[in-house]
């Protein structure tokens, strides 16, 4: 495989971190082409024909984004990417409300975007609950219950969680959140175009989408925003009003078109894609997993999208095994938390010892993945998690009958 | 914790290409044990010397739960040891096995690990010979 600076190798590994980002679907890079090139009209420009076709063609954007999840057009706003639509959601309805409204409520799990953005909220003065998450990864529906206070201005759970792939009751969440009116945000980066979303089933208020995790391009996401019963935010951005106002600053047309496009394919494609993946999931689990004693599938077994599969492999240490992976591109919990040293916070949510959080591989698959990539990968794992175990001091005190927890380990 | 900047190649090779990986009989009187992290940090080195009569170090081995240059630091430990009698042994600085591997600043700890790991190795010999003082529990 190739290594940047490595010289004249071509190989480069194979693509198996698809929650960190997706390649563009060729589809959407048809969709855009014209965009970068001939028709680069800026979409607001009222008085002639570049700006009339560029509005048309991120019209239509908008079109198949809101069909996506049972949405109007108008309610959906464009964004730079998701991290943007959840700051808008959290920061931009508390503010609105914070006459009256000063609790807000989330879970520990959420995508560090979310949960910084309500620190930041704090230092504002307005309280957050962090709801805690069973050793499965959902959240406990009568805790969210009893979290509710007469000033509760927003409930934000993400759809399908980035690290360990668990899907969280939406359909029962939203329930929850209009019978006591109020507002319900979810994460939906990781879900939409994936498995079926629907905001008026779910009774979601407003929702984050994220261009770049649906094979659509990086830069560019929207927030869905309903209009009935009216849901009202500040905008964190100023400017010239434009996408009614919640956010200025010119609709970069030809990422629109491309996230618009990721969606009506995704749409197309959602029910094969999936059942594709499940069986290449079902395939690489069940094959480590036999041939690997003392792994742990982190997360819910059954309520999770199966194309992110966060495993555990006991004594081996996660970076190491990712080192000896090189031929394939995996991640070891996610991007974000990489620049500090801590085993990933979503494990120690669920509640993973710390050593076992240390060990953690995330796989993706995606629309693209083969079977051959599959196989390979499970083969090279398999491979060098017996290598690293060979290596391992734990894995051999373990075979010498030694109980781990009852060693006094140094300090350091 | 994400593999960082293509991981420097001299870290790589002490993984491709072990050297010492393995176990010396730990209840031999002229071999040292030193085991030191602990695996809710996400490092543990084990690392075994075997002393000759001259207080020359004659063999060493190691096993490390830990990242990249954690193997990469103790590996190189065991590969310096050798040779050496006990007190220039006890002079290798974790600063020259990170120069050698050239480790990154969020690396250094690896090496100060597998200083720490050679030194303990180094006491457990010496509380060996001494047959005055009491054997204890030493795990560290």
């Amino acid at each position: 495989s190739g290594r940047s600076g490595d010289g004249g190798s071509t190989l480069r590994p194979l693509y198996m971190d698809v929650q960190a980002t997706t390649p563009l679907d060729p589809r959407v890079l048809d969709s855009m082409l014209p965009y970068l090139t001939a028709y680069y009209g800026n979409p607001h420009s009222r008085t002639h024909a570049y700006g009339w076709e560029s509005e048309a063609a991120m019209e239509k954007a908008r079109r198949q984004v809101a069909d996506l999840i049972g949405a109007d057009s108008r309610e959906i706003i464009f964004t730079s990417g998701a991290t943007e639509s959840n700051n808008m959601a959290i920061k931009g309805v508390a503010r609105f409300y914070k006459s009256r409204k000063k609790h807000i409520i989330t879970t520990q799990t959420e995508h560090k975007c979310v949960l910084d953005s309500c620190r930041s909220l704090e230092t504002e003065g307005f309280r957050v609950t962090y709801l805690p998450v069973k050793k499965n990864g959902l959240i406990d529906l009568k805790e969210l219950e009893a979290a509710f206070q007469p000033d509760t201005s927003l409930v934000s759970v993400m759809t399908v969680n980035n690290e360990i792939g668990v899907k969280q009751p939406i359909h029962d969440i939203g329930q929850i959140c209009r019978a006591h009116k109020v507002f319900f945000h979810t994460d939906a980066a990781q879900a939409i175009g994936k498995i079926p979303m629907d905001v008026n089933d779910m009774k979601i208020d407003l929702m984050s989408i994220s261009g770049h995790k649906i094979y659509g391009p990086k830069g560019v996401g929207a927030i869905y925003v309903r209009r009935r019963p009216r849901v009202r935010l500040e905008p964190l951005q100023s400017g010239g009003g434009q996408e009614r106002g919640l956010r200025s600053g010119t609709v970069p047309t030809p990422l629109a078109v491309g996230l618009g496009a990721a969606c009506e394919v995704a749409q197309q494609e959602m029910e094969y894609d999936h059942k594709r993946i499940s069986q290449l999931a079902e395939r690489l689990v069940t094959k480590i997993m036999s041939e690997v004693p003392d792994v742990v599938m982190n997360g819910d077994r059954e309520h999770r999208y199966p194309g992110c599969i966060n495993l555990s492999f006991a004594y081996v240490e996660g970076e190491s095994l990712l080192m000896a992976l090189k031929d394939v591109a995996l991640s070891s919990g996610s991007a974000c938390t990489s620049a500090s040293l801590e085993p990933s916070y979503v494990l120690r949510a669920i509640g993973t010892d710390e050593d076992l959080a240390h060990s953690s591989i995330r796989f993706g698959i995606g629309r693209f993945t083969t079977e051959e990539e599959v196989d390979y990968t499970v083969q090279k794992c398999i491979q060098h998690v017996k290598r690293l175990r060979e290596m391992s001091p734990l894995w051999e005190m373990v075979q010498d009958g030694i109980d781990l927890k009852s060693i006094k380990w140094t300090q350091h | 914790v994400a593999v960082g900047d293509a991981v420097p190649s001299q870290v790589v090779d002490h993984y491709e290409n072990p050297r010492n990986v393995g176990s010396l009989d730990r209840n031999a009187k002229n071999v040292g044990t030193g085991l030191v992290g602990a695996p809710a940090c996400g490092d543990v080195m084990k690392l075994q010397v075997e002393v000759d009569e001259n207080g020359k170090i004659v063999d060493a081995r190691f096993k490390t739960f830990g990242c990249g240059s954690a193997i990469a630091s103790s590996s190189l430990a065991t590969e310096w040891v050798k040779g050496k009698t006990i007190d220039e042994a006890l002079k290798i600085k974790n600063t020259d096995i990170a120069k050698e591997l050239c480790l990154p600043p969020v690396k250094l700890h690896c090496s100060m690990l597998a200083e720490d790991a050679i030194k303990a190795a180094l006491a457990d010999y010496k509380l060996k010979q001494d047959p005055n003082k009491e054997e204890s529990e030493k795990k560290a």
